[in-house]
Protein backbone atom coordinates (compact mmCIF):
# COMPACT_ATOMS: atom_id res chain seq x y z
CA UNK A 1 0.00 0.00 0.00
CA UNK A 2 1.26 3.55 -0.16
CA UNK A 3 2.27 5.85 2.47
CA UNK A 4 -1.46 6.90 3.53
CA UNK A 5 -3.66 3.84 4.30
CA UNK A 6 -6.09 2.99 2.44
CA UNK A 7 -9.60 1.35 2.97
CA UNK A 8 -10.63 0.57 -0.42
CA UNK A 9 -8.74 0.16 -4.05
CA UNK A 10 -10.52 -0.47 -7.19
CA UNK A 11 -7.92 -1.78 -10.19
CA UNK A 12 -9.46 -1.77 -13.69
CA UNK A 13 -13.01 -3.45 -12.72
CA UNK A 14 -14.71 -4.08 -15.73
CA UNK A 15 -18.45 -5.73 -15.51
CA UNK A 16 -20.65 -7.14 -18.09
CA UNK A 17 -24.21 -8.67 -17.34
CA UNK A 18 -25.01 -11.45 -19.62
CA UNK A 19 -28.49 -12.53 -20.30
CA UNK A 20 -28.88 -15.97 -20.33
CA UNK A 21 -31.83 -16.02 -22.07
CA UNK A 22 -30.35 -14.54 -25.31
CA UNK A 23 -26.45 -14.80 -24.33
CA UNK A 24 -26.32 -10.71 -25.01
CA UNK A 25 -23.35 -9.32 -23.56
CA UNK A 26 -24.36 -5.58 -21.56
CA UNK A 27 -21.29 -3.46 -20.42
CA UNK A 28 -22.74 -2.18 -17.34
CA UNK A 29 -19.01 -0.22 -16.36
CA UNK A 30 -16.29 0.09 -18.38
CA UNK A 31 -13.55 0.91 -15.87
CA UNK A 32 -13.28 1.83 -12.87
CA UNK A 33 -10.13 2.83 -10.25
CA UNK A 34 -10.87 4.19 -7.11
CA UNK A 35 -8.79 4.37 -4.11
CA UNK A 36 -10.24 5.66 -0.38
CA UNK A 37 -7.93 6.44 2.34
CA UNK A 38 -8.94 5.41 5.71
CA UNK A 39 -11.84 7.69 7.10
CA UNK A 40 -12.83 9.46 4.05
CA UNK A 41 -16.35 10.01 2.87
CA UNK A 42 -16.21 9.48 -0.29
CA UNK A 43 -19.91 9.49 -2.92
CA UNK A 44 -20.34 8.30 -6.11
CA UNK A 45 -23.30 10.10 -8.62
CA UNK A 46 -24.44 9.72 -11.77
CA UNK A 47 -26.73 9.38 -13.83
CA UNK A 48 -29.51 6.52 -13.40
CA UNK A 49 -28.46 2.81 -14.71
CA UNK A 50 -24.61 3.83 -14.70
CA UNK A 51 -23.19 1.30 -12.73
CA UNK A 52 -23.27 2.57 -9.41
CA UNK A 53 -25.29 -0.09 -7.63
CA UNK A 54 -23.50 -2.76 -9.76
CA UNK A 55 -20.31 -1.20 -8.93
CA UNK A 56 -21.08 -1.48 -5.25
CA UNK A 57 -22.14 -5.00 -5.28
CA UNK A 58 -18.92 -5.89 -6.82
CA UNK A 59 -17.21 -3.82 -3.93
CA UNK A 60 -19.44 -5.70 -1.16
CA UNK A 61 -18.30 -9.24 -3.05
CA UNK A 62 -22.39 -9.57 -3.68
CA UNK A 63 -20.91 -9.80 -7.43
CA UNK A 64 -17.94 -11.03 -9.23
CA UNK A 65 -16.47 -8.35 -11.47
CA UNK A 66 -15.56 -9.28 -15.15
CA UNK A 67 -12.51 -7.63 -14.75
CA UNK A 68 -10.13 -6.06 -12.33
CA UNK A 69 -9.31 -5.90 -8.74
CA UNK A 70 -10.85 -5.01 -5.45
CA UNK A 71 -8.47 -4.68 -2.26
CA UNK A 72 -10.02 -3.88 1.03
CA UNK A 73 -8.57 -3.18 4.39
CA UNK A 74 -8.79 -5.99 6.85
CA UNK A 75 -10.64 -5.30 9.86
CA UNK A 76 -8.95 -6.77 12.99
CA UNK A 77 -12.42 -6.83 15.41
CA UNK A 78 -15.31 -6.47 13.41
CA UNK A 79 -16.23 -6.98 9.21
CA UNK A 80 -14.20 -5.68 6.50
CA UNK A 81 -17.34 -4.03 4.77
CA UNK A 82 -21.07 -3.70 5.55
CA UNK A 83 -24.20 -2.70 3.11
CA UNK A 84 -27.10 -0.45 4.14
CA UNK A 85 -29.32 -0.94 0.85
CA UNK A 86 -31.68 1.08 -0.50
CA UNK A 87 -35.05 0.20 1.30
CA UNK A 88 -37.03 -3.05 2.48
CA UNK A 89 -33.64 -4.47 3.34
CA UNK A 90 -34.94 -5.42 6.78
CA UNK A 91 -36.55 -8.87 7.87
CA UNK A 92 -39.84 -7.22 8.58
CA UNK A 93 -39.95 -10.74 10.66
CA UNK A 94 -37.32 -9.17 13.37
CA UNK A 95 -37.50 -6.44 16.11
CA UNK A 96 -35.51 -3.98 15.51
CA UNK A 97 -32.60 -5.21 17.95
CA UNK A 98 -32.96 -8.61 16.24
CA UNK A 99 -32.46 -6.99 12.73
CA UNK A 100 -29.62 -4.35 14.20
CA UNK A 101 -27.91 -7.42 15.81
CA UNK A 102 -28.55 -9.39 12.62
CA UNK A 103 -24.84 -9.14 11.12
CA UNK A 104 -23.16 -10.21 14.09
CA UNK A 105 -25.48 -13.51 14.23
CA UNK A 106 -23.67 -13.78 10.40
CA UNK A 107 -20.53 -13.82 12.36
CA UNK A 108 -21.36 -16.49 14.58
CA UNK A 109 -22.15 -14.22 17.56
CA UNK A 110 -24.51 -15.93 19.89
CA UNK A 111 -27.73 -14.30 20.65
CA UNK A 112 -27.95 -12.62 23.66
CA UNK A 113 -24.51 -10.94 23.04
CA UNK A 114 -25.06 -10.03 19.73
CA UNK A 115 -28.52 -7.74 21.34
CA UNK A 116 -26.74 -6.79 24.08
CA UNK A 117 -23.96 -5.17 21.33
CA UNK A 118 -26.67 -3.94 19.38
CA UNK A 119 -28.04 -1.56 21.75
CA UNK A 120 -25.24 0.67 21.29
CA UNK A 121 -26.01 1.13 17.99
CA UNK A 122 -29.82 1.54 18.25
CA UNK A 123 -28.95 4.39 20.63
CA UNK A 124 -26.49 5.85 18.35
CA UNK A 125 -28.86 6.09 15.23
CA UNK A 126 -31.60 7.66 17.61
CA UNK A 127 -33.99 4.42 17.91
CA UNK A 128 -33.70 3.88 21.79
CA UNK A 129 -36.98 2.53 22.76
CA UNK A 130 -37.79 0.99 19.78
CA UNK A 131 -35.70 -2.25 20.26
CA UNK A 132 -38.80 -4.41 20.48
CA UNK A 133 -41.11 -3.12 17.83
CA UNK A 134 -41.12 -4.68 14.03
CA UNK A 135 -40.02 -2.48 10.89
CA UNK A 136 -43.85 -2.23 10.14
CA UNK A 137 -44.24 -0.10 13.13
CA UNK A 138 -41.23 2.46 12.36
CA UNK A 139 -41.52 5.11 9.65
CA UNK A 140 -39.09 4.98 6.38
CA UNK A 141 -36.49 7.28 8.37
CA UNK A 142 -36.62 5.04 10.77
CA UNK A 143 -36.45 2.17 8.96
CA UNK A 144 -33.11 3.79 7.46
CA UNK A 145 -31.58 4.60 11.19
CA UNK A 146 -32.20 0.50 11.89
CA UNK A 147 -30.32 -0.43 8.62
CA UNK A 148 -27.82 2.02 9.27
CA UNK A 149 -27.28 0.32 12.52
CA UNK A 150 -27.51 -2.98 11.67
CA UNK A 151 -24.05 -2.18 9.16
CA UNK A 152 -22.04 -0.58 12.16
CA UNK A 153 -22.73 -3.30 14.47
CA UNK A 154 -20.58 -5.04 12.44
CA UNK A 155 -18.24 -2.36 13.29
CA UNK A 156 -17.18 -2.52 9.11
CA UNK A 157 -13.62 -1.07 8.04
CA UNK A 158 -15.57 -0.14 5.10
CA UNK A 159 -19.02 1.42 4.93
CA UNK A 160 -21.41 1.18 1.69
CA UNK A 161 -24.55 3.05 0.92
CA UNK A 162 -26.40 2.65 -2.00
CA UNK A 163 -29.00 5.46 -1.88
CA UNK A 164 -29.84 5.01 1.52
CA UNK A 165 -32.24 7.75 1.51
CA UNK A 166 -33.87 7.72 -1.62
CA UNK A 167 -37.52 6.52 -0.58
CA UNK A 168 -37.44 9.40 2.17
CA UNK A 169 -38.98 12.84 1.80
CA UNK A 170 -36.74 15.65 1.13
CA UNK A 171 -37.50 17.04 5.08
CA UNK A 172 -36.24 13.55 6.22
CA UNK A 173 -33.78 13.11 4.06
CA UNK A 174 -31.84 16.68 5.31
CA UNK A 175 -32.05 15.36 9.03
CA UNK A 176 -31.26 11.77 7.91
CA UNK A 177 -27.83 13.47 6.11
CA UNK A 178 -27.14 15.55 9.27
CA UNK A 179 -27.77 12.46 11.10
CA UNK A 180 -25.12 10.52 9.33
CA UNK A 181 -22.27 13.07 9.52
CA UNK A 182 -23.01 12.91 13.19
CA UNK A 183 -22.72 9.31 13.32
CA UNK A 184 -20.05 9.02 10.92
CA UNK A 185 -17.76 11.48 12.70
CA UNK A 186 -18.43 9.32 16.26
CA UNK A 187 -18.25 6.11 14.14
CA UNK A 188 -14.92 7.12 12.17
CA UNK A 189 -16.01 4.54 9.39
CA UNK A 190 -14.64 4.91 5.93
CA UNK A 191 -18.01 5.71 3.48
CA UNK A 192 -18.52 5.00 0.27
CA UNK A 193 -21.75 6.49 -0.96
CA UNK A 194 -24.11 6.66 -3.75
CA UNK A 195 -26.82 9.22 -4.25
CA UNK A 196 -28.64 10.39 -7.02
CA UNK A 197 -28.86 13.96 -5.21
CA UNK A 198 -26.10 16.17 -6.05
CA UNK A 199 -26.77 18.72 -2.89
CA UNK A 200 -26.29 15.89 -0.50
CA UNK A 201 -23.35 14.40 -1.97
CA UNK A 202 -21.35 17.36 -1.96
CA UNK A 203 -23.28 18.19 2.02
CA UNK A 204 -22.01 14.87 2.80
CA UNK A 205 -18.40 13.96 1.59
CA UNK A 206 -14.66 14.81 1.36
CA UNK A 207 -14.82 13.16 -2.45
CA UNK A 208 -17.40 13.52 -4.88
CA UNK A 209 -16.68 10.91 -8.09
CA UNK A 210 -19.10 11.35 -10.53
CA UNK A 211 -19.40 9.10 -13.40
CA UNK A 212 -20.73 8.87 -17.16
CA UNK A 213 -23.90 6.86 -18.49
CA UNK A 214 -23.75 3.30 -19.03
CA UNK A 215 -20.89 2.16 -20.05
CA UNK A 216 -20.12 3.36 -16.56
CA UNK A 217 -16.78 5.44 -15.94
CA UNK A 218 -15.29 7.94 -13.95
CA UNK A 219 -15.74 11.51 -15.22
CA UNK A 220 -14.03 13.61 -12.39
CA UNK A 221 -13.27 13.09 -8.93
CA UNK A 222 -13.71 16.33 -7.20
CA UNK A 223 -12.51 17.40 -3.80
CA UNK A 224 -15.03 19.04 -1.87
CA UNK A 225 -13.33 21.37 0.92
CA UNK A 226 -15.33 22.78 2.65
CA UNK A 227 -15.01 23.12 6.31
CA UNK A 228 -16.16 20.49 8.53
CA UNK A 229 -18.70 20.26 10.54
CA UNK A 230 -21.07 21.30 8.37
CA UNK A 231 -24.87 22.13 9.04
CA UNK A 232 -27.73 22.46 6.21
CA UNK A 233 -26.96 26.45 6.45
CA UNK A 234 -23.68 25.48 4.01
CA UNK A 235 -25.65 24.32 0.92
CA UNK A 236 -26.67 28.04 0.57
CA UNK A 237 -23.28 29.30 0.67
CA UNK A 238 -21.78 30.35 -2.82
CA UNK A 239 -18.52 27.46 -3.20
CA UNK A 240 -21.41 24.99 -2.22
CA UNK A 241 -23.36 26.18 -5.22
CA UNK A 242 -20.63 26.12 -7.25
CA UNK A 243 -19.61 22.62 -6.74
CA UNK A 244 -23.19 21.71 -7.45
CA UNK A 245 -22.71 23.43 -11.15
CA UNK A 246 -20.02 21.94 -11.70
CA UNK A 247 -21.27 18.73 -10.97
CA UNK A 248 -24.73 19.40 -12.55
CA UNK A 249 -23.12 20.21 -15.82
CA UNK A 250 -20.68 17.04 -16.24
CA UNK A 251 -23.81 14.94 -15.42
CA UNK A 252 -26.64 17.20 -17.70
CA UNK A 253 -24.12 16.43 -20.96
CA UNK A 254 -24.48 12.49 -20.18
CA UNK A 255 -27.63 12.92 -19.61
CA UNK A 256 -28.39 14.16 -23.35
CA UNK A 257 -26.25 12.29 -24.83
CA UNK A 258 -27.47 8.02 -23.81
CA UNK A 259 -31.10 7.16 -24.41
CA UNK A 260 -30.90 5.92 -20.73
CA UNK A 261 -32.97 8.94 -19.38
CA UNK A 262 -36.32 7.11 -19.10
CA UNK A 263 -34.20 3.93 -17.31
CA UNK B 1 -64.57 0.04 6.51
CA UNK B 2 -62.04 2.21 5.10
CA UNK B 3 -61.32 4.37 8.68
CA UNK B 4 -60.23 0.78 10.14
CA UNK B 5 -57.18 -0.33 7.45
CA UNK B 6 -55.57 2.52 8.71
CA UNK B 7 -55.26 1.83 12.58
CA UNK B 8 -52.03 -0.25 12.17
CA UNK B 9 -48.87 0.63 14.08
CA UNK B 10 -50.12 3.44 16.26
CA UNK B 11 -51.01 3.57 19.72
CA UNK B 12 -54.66 3.61 20.01
CA UNK B 13 -54.32 7.01 21.56
CA UNK B 14 -52.42 8.49 19.00
CA UNK B 15 -55.47 7.35 16.22
CA UNK B 16 -57.66 9.14 18.52
CA UNK B 17 -56.10 11.61 18.86
CA UNK B 18 -55.39 12.27 14.80
CA UNK B 19 -59.10 11.28 14.15
CA UNK B 20 -61.78 14.30 14.47
CA UNK B 21 -65.01 12.97 13.27
CA UNK B 22 -68.04 14.83 13.86
CA UNK B 23 -69.51 11.58 15.26
CA UNK B 24 -66.97 9.35 16.12
CA UNK B 25 -68.02 5.20 14.49
CA UNK B 26 -68.87 4.18 18.32
CA UNK B 27 -71.25 2.00 17.06
CA UNK B 28 -68.44 -0.04 15.22
CA UNK B 29 -66.18 -0.15 18.37
CA UNK B 30 -69.03 -1.66 20.74
CA UNK B 31 -69.49 -5.20 18.99
CA UNK B 32 -66.80 -7.55 20.49
CA UNK B 33 -65.63 -10.41 18.25
CA UNK B 34 -67.90 -9.09 15.46
CA UNK B 35 -66.93 -11.96 13.04
CA UNK B 36 -68.40 -14.46 15.63
CA UNK B 37 -71.54 -12.79 16.33
CA UNK B 38 -72.81 -12.10 12.92
CA UNK B 39 -71.67 -15.53 12.04
CA UNK B 40 -73.96 -16.88 15.00
CA UNK B 41 -76.55 -15.08 13.73
CA UNK B 42 -76.24 -16.31 10.03
CA UNK B 43 -76.50 -19.81 11.51
CA UNK B 44 -79.82 -19.28 13.88
CA UNK B 45 -80.87 -17.39 10.83
CA UNK B 46 -80.61 -20.76 8.73
CA UNK B 47 -81.73 -23.27 11.36
CA UNK B 48 -85.10 -21.67 12.05
CA UNK B 49 -85.87 -21.52 8.52
CA UNK B 50 -85.32 -24.50 8.25
CA UNK B 51 -87.03 -26.01 10.73
CA UNK B 52 -89.72 -23.45 9.67
CA UNK B 53 -90.23 -25.09 6.01
CA UNK B 54 -90.20 -28.45 7.40
CA UNK B 55 -93.22 -27.65 9.72
CA UNK B 56 -95.16 -25.43 6.86
CA UNK B 57 -94.60 -28.88 4.85
CA UNK B 58 -92.67 -26.67 2.18
CA UNK B 59 -90.12 -29.78 2.36
CA UNK B 60 -90.45 -33.50 3.38
CA UNK B 61 -88.38 -33.94 6.60
CA UNK B 62 -87.85 -37.66 5.67
CA UNK B 63 -85.47 -36.16 2.79
CA UNK B 64 -84.16 -32.86 4.56
CA UNK B 65 -84.62 -33.64 8.56
CA UNK B 66 -85.30 -30.16 10.69
CA UNK B 67 -82.76 -29.13 13.42
CA UNK B 68 -84.95 -30.47 16.29
CA UNK B 69 -84.63 -34.30 14.80
CA UNK B 70 -81.20 -34.24 14.09
CA UNK B 71 -80.87 -32.85 17.90
CA UNK B 72 -83.09 -36.00 19.46
CA UNK B 73 -80.99 -38.24 17.19
CA UNK B 74 -77.68 -36.71 18.51
CA UNK B 75 -79.20 -37.39 22.05
CA UNK B 76 -80.25 -41.04 21.14
CA UNK B 77 -77.16 -42.03 19.62
CA UNK B 78 -74.65 -39.65 21.84
CA UNK B 79 -76.31 -41.17 24.90
CA UNK B 80 -76.35 -44.63 24.05
CA UNK B 81 -72.66 -44.24 22.93
CA UNK B 82 -73.35 -45.66 19.49
CA UNK B 83 -71.66 -42.67 17.82
CA UNK B 84 -68.28 -42.53 19.94
CA UNK B 85 -66.34 -45.21 18.48
CA UNK B 86 -67.49 -43.63 14.79
CA UNK B 87 -65.92 -40.24 16.23
CA UNK B 88 -62.68 -41.70 17.83
CA UNK B 89 -61.70 -43.92 14.69
CA UNK B 90 -62.30 -40.98 12.23
CA UNK B 91 -60.45 -38.43 14.39
CA UNK B 92 -57.74 -40.97 14.87
CA UNK B 93 -57.35 -41.66 11.17
CA UNK B 94 -57.45 -37.94 10.28
CA UNK B 95 -54.85 -37.26 12.61
CA UNK B 96 -52.23 -40.28 11.86
CA UNK B 97 -53.01 -38.86 8.47
CA UNK B 98 -52.36 -35.72 8.53
CA UNK B 99 -49.48 -35.41 10.62
CA UNK B 100 -47.63 -38.20 8.56
CA UNK B 101 -48.11 -35.45 5.99
CA UNK B 102 -46.69 -32.58 7.63
CA UNK B 103 -44.14 -34.26 8.89
CA UNK B 104 -43.10 -35.18 5.61
CA UNK B 105 -44.84 -33.02 3.28
CA UNK B 106 -42.96 -29.66 4.62
CA UNK B 107 -39.53 -30.60 4.76
CA UNK B 108 -39.90 -32.02 1.15
CA UNK B 109 -41.04 -28.40 0.55
CA UNK B 110 -38.62 -27.36 1.71
CA UNK B 111 -36.03 -29.25 0.17
CA UNK B 112 -37.30 -29.15 -3.39
CA UNK B 113 -38.10 -25.13 -3.02
CA UNK B 114 -34.18 -24.93 -1.92
CA UNK B 115 -32.70 -27.10 -4.24
CA UNK B 116 -33.44 -26.69 -7.80
CA UNK B 117 -32.63 -29.40 -9.44
CA UNK B 118 -34.08 -31.30 -7.44
CA UNK B 119 -36.98 -29.28 -7.63
CA UNK B 120 -36.40 -29.51 -11.70
CA UNK B 121 -36.97 -33.34 -11.83
CA UNK B 122 -40.15 -33.22 -9.28
CA UNK B 123 -41.89 -30.43 -10.07
CA UNK B 124 -43.85 -32.24 -13.07
CA UNK B 125 -44.62 -34.92 -11.17
CA UNK B 126 -46.15 -33.28 -8.16
CA UNK B 127 -48.37 -30.93 -10.84
CA UNK B 128 -49.50 -34.13 -12.10
CA UNK B 129 -50.36 -35.11 -8.93
CA UNK B 130 -51.38 -31.59 -7.57
CA UNK B 131 -53.92 -31.76 -10.63
CA UNK B 132 -55.08 -35.44 -9.76
CA UNK B 133 -58.20 -35.83 -7.59
CA UNK B 134 -56.44 -38.35 -5.21
CA UNK B 135 -59.53 -39.91 -4.26
CA UNK B 136 -59.78 -41.29 -7.62
CA UNK B 137 -56.84 -43.43 -6.06
CA UNK B 138 -58.55 -44.63 -2.53
CA UNK B 139 -60.32 -48.29 -4.47
CA UNK B 140 -56.45 -48.56 -5.26
CA UNK B 141 -55.07 -47.87 -2.12
CA UNK B 142 -57.46 -50.24 -0.69
CA UNK B 143 -56.56 -52.85 -2.82
CA UNK B 144 -52.76 -51.90 -1.83
CA UNK B 145 -53.52 -51.50 2.24
CA UNK B 146 -56.92 -53.31 2.76
CA UNK B 147 -60.00 -52.29 4.54
CA UNK B 148 -58.37 -51.30 7.99
CA UNK B 149 -57.12 -48.50 9.56
CA UNK B 150 -54.03 -48.51 7.30
CA UNK B 151 -55.45 -47.75 3.89
CA UNK B 152 -57.32 -44.77 5.43
CA UNK B 153 -53.78 -43.18 6.64
CA UNK B 154 -52.37 -43.45 3.59
CA UNK B 155 -55.70 -41.95 1.87
CA UNK B 156 -55.57 -39.15 4.25
CA UNK B 157 -51.64 -38.79 3.98
CA UNK B 158 -51.62 -38.53 0.29
CA UNK B 159 -54.45 -35.94 0.15
CA UNK B 160 -53.02 -33.35 2.77
CA UNK B 161 -48.81 -33.98 1.35
CA UNK B 162 -49.29 -33.11 -1.83
CA UNK B 163 -51.33 -29.52 -1.11
CA UNK B 164 -48.54 -29.39 2.21
CA UNK B 165 -45.85 -29.82 -0.17
CA UNK B 166 -46.66 -26.99 -2.93
CA UNK B 167 -47.66 -24.75 -0.98
CA UNK B 168 -44.06 -24.95 0.97
CA UNK B 169 -42.44 -25.02 -1.99
CA UNK B 170 -44.23 -22.12 -3.44
CA UNK B 171 -43.54 -20.21 0.26
CA UNK B 172 -39.87 -20.99 -0.46
CA UNK B 173 -39.60 -19.22 -3.46
CA UNK B 174 -41.79 -16.50 -2.77
CA UNK B 175 -38.56 -15.54 -0.60
CA UNK B 176 -37.92 -11.85 -1.38
CA UNK B 177 -34.46 -11.52 -3.13
CA UNK B 178 -33.68 -8.32 -1.32
CA UNK B 179 -33.72 -10.13 2.00
CA UNK B 180 -31.86 -12.99 0.67
CA UNK B 181 -28.72 -10.41 -0.52
CA UNK B 182 -29.19 -8.78 2.48
CA UNK B 183 -28.24 -12.09 4.11
CA UNK B 184 -25.21 -12.90 1.85
CA UNK B 185 -24.34 -9.04 1.81
CA UNK B 186 -23.41 -9.87 6.22
CA UNK B 187 -22.06 -13.23 5.22
CA UNK B 188 -24.67 -15.32 6.70
CA UNK B 189 -23.83 -19.21 6.05
CA UNK B 190 -26.92 -20.90 4.03
CA UNK B 191 -28.38 -22.44 7.04
CA UNK B 192 -28.27 -19.18 8.47
CA UNK B 193 -29.79 -17.40 5.41
CA UNK B 194 -32.26 -20.48 5.30
CA UNK B 195 -33.65 -19.81 8.72
CA UNK B 196 -33.81 -16.12 8.94
CA UNK B 197 -35.27 -15.36 5.50
CA UNK B 198 -36.62 -18.38 3.72
CA UNK B 199 -38.19 -19.92 6.57
CA UNK B 200 -40.06 -16.95 7.93
CA UNK B 201 -40.52 -15.62 4.37
CA UNK B 202 -42.36 -19.41 3.86
CA UNK B 203 -44.81 -19.39 6.87
CA UNK B 204 -47.85 -17.80 5.90
CA UNK B 205 -47.71 -20.43 2.87
CA UNK B 206 -46.69 -23.48 5.12
CA UNK B 207 -49.89 -22.25 7.19
CA UNK B 208 -52.35 -21.91 4.06
CA UNK B 209 -50.87 -25.40 3.33
CA UNK B 210 -52.08 -26.67 6.56
CA UNK B 211 -55.20 -25.08 6.36
CA UNK B 212 -56.21 -26.58 2.89
CA UNK B 213 -54.07 -30.05 3.65
CA UNK B 214 -56.55 -30.22 6.79
CA UNK B 215 -59.53 -30.06 4.42
CA UNK B 216 -58.47 -32.46 2.28
CA UNK B 217 -57.34 -34.67 4.78
CA UNK B 218 -61.34 -34.51 6.49
CA UNK B 219 -62.24 -35.43 2.61
CA UNK B 220 -59.95 -38.39 2.57
CA UNK B 221 -61.66 -39.68 5.83
CA UNK B 222 -65.22 -38.99 4.65
CA UNK B 223 -64.47 -40.51 1.05
CA UNK B 224 -62.14 -43.55 2.42
CA UNK B 225 -64.89 -44.35 5.30
CA UNK B 226 -67.52 -44.41 2.04
CA UNK B 227 -65.73 -46.38 -0.07
CA UNK B 228 -64.65 -49.41 2.44
CA UNK B 229 -64.92 -49.47 6.18
CA UNK B 230 -67.28 -50.76 9.33
CA UNK B 231 -66.43 -47.75 11.54
CA UNK B 232 -65.84 -43.86 11.18
CA UNK B 233 -68.08 -41.39 10.86
CA UNK B 234 -67.98 -41.40 6.88
CA UNK B 235 -69.29 -45.20 7.49
CA UNK B 236 -72.06 -43.80 9.81
CA UNK B 237 -73.32 -41.28 7.09
CA UNK B 238 -73.22 -43.88 4.28
CA UNK B 239 -74.75 -46.44 6.26
CA UNK B 240 -77.87 -44.05 7.79
CA UNK B 241 -78.21 -43.13 3.92
CA UNK B 242 -78.73 -46.45 2.80
CA UNK B 243 -81.38 -46.90 5.98
CA UNK B 244 -82.95 -43.62 4.45
CA UNK B 245 -82.39 -41.29 7.99
CA UNK B 246 -82.48 -38.15 6.91
CA UNK B 247 -81.85 -36.73 10.06
CA UNK B 248 -78.02 -39.42 10.96
CA UNK B 249 -76.52 -38.42 8.03
CA UNK B 250 -77.23 -34.80 8.50
CA UNK B 251 -75.82 -35.38 12.34
CA UNK B 252 -72.91 -37.25 10.86
CA UNK B 253 -72.30 -34.41 8.47
CA UNK B 254 -72.60 -31.60 11.01
CA UNK B 255 -70.38 -32.91 12.81
CA UNK B 256 -67.42 -33.16 10.14
CA UNK B 257 -68.86 -29.92 9.54
CA UNK B 258 -68.06 -28.63 12.97
CA UNK B 259 -64.78 -30.53 13.30
CA UNK B 260 -63.40 -28.56 10.55
CA UNK B 261 -64.42 -25.16 11.10
CA UNK B 262 -62.38 -26.53 14.55
CA UNK B 263 -59.57 -27.24 13.18
CA UNK B 264 -59.73 -23.89 10.85
CA UNK B 265 -60.06 -21.81 13.69
CA UNK B 266 -56.81 -23.26 15.40
CA UNK B 267 -54.90 -22.84 11.96
CA UNK B 268 -56.34 -19.22 12.20
CA UNK B 269 -54.40 -18.60 15.48
CA UNK B 270 -51.01 -20.40 14.71
CA UNK B 271 -51.73 -18.24 11.74
CA UNK B 272 -52.03 -15.11 14.06
CA UNK B 273 -49.39 -15.85 16.03
CA UNK B 274 -47.14 -16.48 13.10
CA UNK B 275 -48.53 -12.91 11.56
CA UNK B 276 -47.84 -10.57 14.71
CA UNK B 277 -45.08 -8.81 12.34
CA UNK B 278 -47.48 -7.63 9.85
CA UNK B 279 -49.14 -4.94 10.39
CA UNK B 280 -52.91 -5.63 11.34
CA UNK B 281 -55.32 -5.55 8.30
CA UNK B 282 -59.10 -5.62 9.44
N1 LIG C 1 -28.65 -8.44 -12.41
C1 LIG C 1 -28.52 -7.79 -13.59
N2 LIG C 1 -28.52 -8.48 -14.74
C2 LIG C 1 -28.37 -7.85 -15.91
N3 LIG C 1 -28.20 -6.52 -16.03
C3 LIG C 1 -28.18 -5.78 -14.93
C4 LIG C 1 -28.34 -6.38 -13.64
N4 LIG C 1 -28.28 -5.40 -12.71
C5 LIG C 1 -28.10 -4.27 -13.38
N5 LIG C 1 -28.02 -4.47 -14.71
C6 LIG C 1 -27.78 -3.47 -15.75
O1 LIG C 1 -26.57 -2.85 -15.46
C7 LIG C 1 -26.68 -1.44 -15.62
C8 LIG C 1 -26.26 -0.76 -14.35
O2 LIG C 1 -27.19 -1.08 -13.31
P1 LIG C 1 -27.06 -0.49 -11.85
O3 LIG C 1 -28.16 -1.03 -11.05
O4 LIG C 1 -25.68 -0.71 -11.38
O5 LIG C 1 -27.29 1.06 -12.13
P2 LIG C 1 -27.31 2.28 -11.11
O6 LIG C 1 -26.24 3.19 -11.51
O7 LIG C 1 -27.31 1.79 -9.73
O8 LIG C 1 -28.70 2.93 -11.45
P3 LIG C 1 -29.71 3.68 -10.49
O9 LIG C 1 -29.12 5.01 -10.25
O10 LIG C 1 -30.96 3.78 -11.30
O11 LIG C 1 -29.84 2.87 -9.26
C9 LIG C 1 -28.10 -1.16 -16.01
O12 LIG C 1 -28.13 -0.89 -17.40
C10 LIG C 1 -28.85 -2.42 -15.73
O13 LIG C 1 -29.80 -2.66 -16.72
MG1 LIG D 1 -28.73 1.73 -8.11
Amino acid sequence: MTEQALALRATGVRMEYRDPATRERLTAIERMDIEIPEGEFVSIVGPSGCGKSTFLKIVNGLLPATEGEIEIKHSKGGSDHAMVFQDSSLFPWYSVQRNVAYGLACRGVKRKEAFARALPFIKLVGLEGFESKYPYQLSGGMQQRANLARALTVDPELLLMDEPFAALDAQTRELMQVELIRIWSEAQKTVLFITHQIDEAIFLSDRVIVMSARPGRILADITIELPRPRDLDIKRTPRFVEYEEQIWRLISKQLSVGPEAAA
Amino acid sequence: MAAQTTTSGLAPSEQQAKRRHPQPPRMRRSIKNEPLVFGIIGFVVVLIAWEAAIDLGMARASLLSSPTRIWSAAVTDFGNGALWPHIATSLLEWTVGFALAIVVGIPLGLILGTFRRIGMIVDPLLSALYATPTVALVPLIILLFGIGIGAKFAVVFLEALVTLTVSTITGVKSADPRHLETARSFGASRWLAFTSVTLPSSVPFIVTGLRIGAGRALVGVIVAEFIAANVGIGFYISLNGNLLNASRVMLGVLLVGAFGVFVGIVIGRIQRYFDRWRPAIR
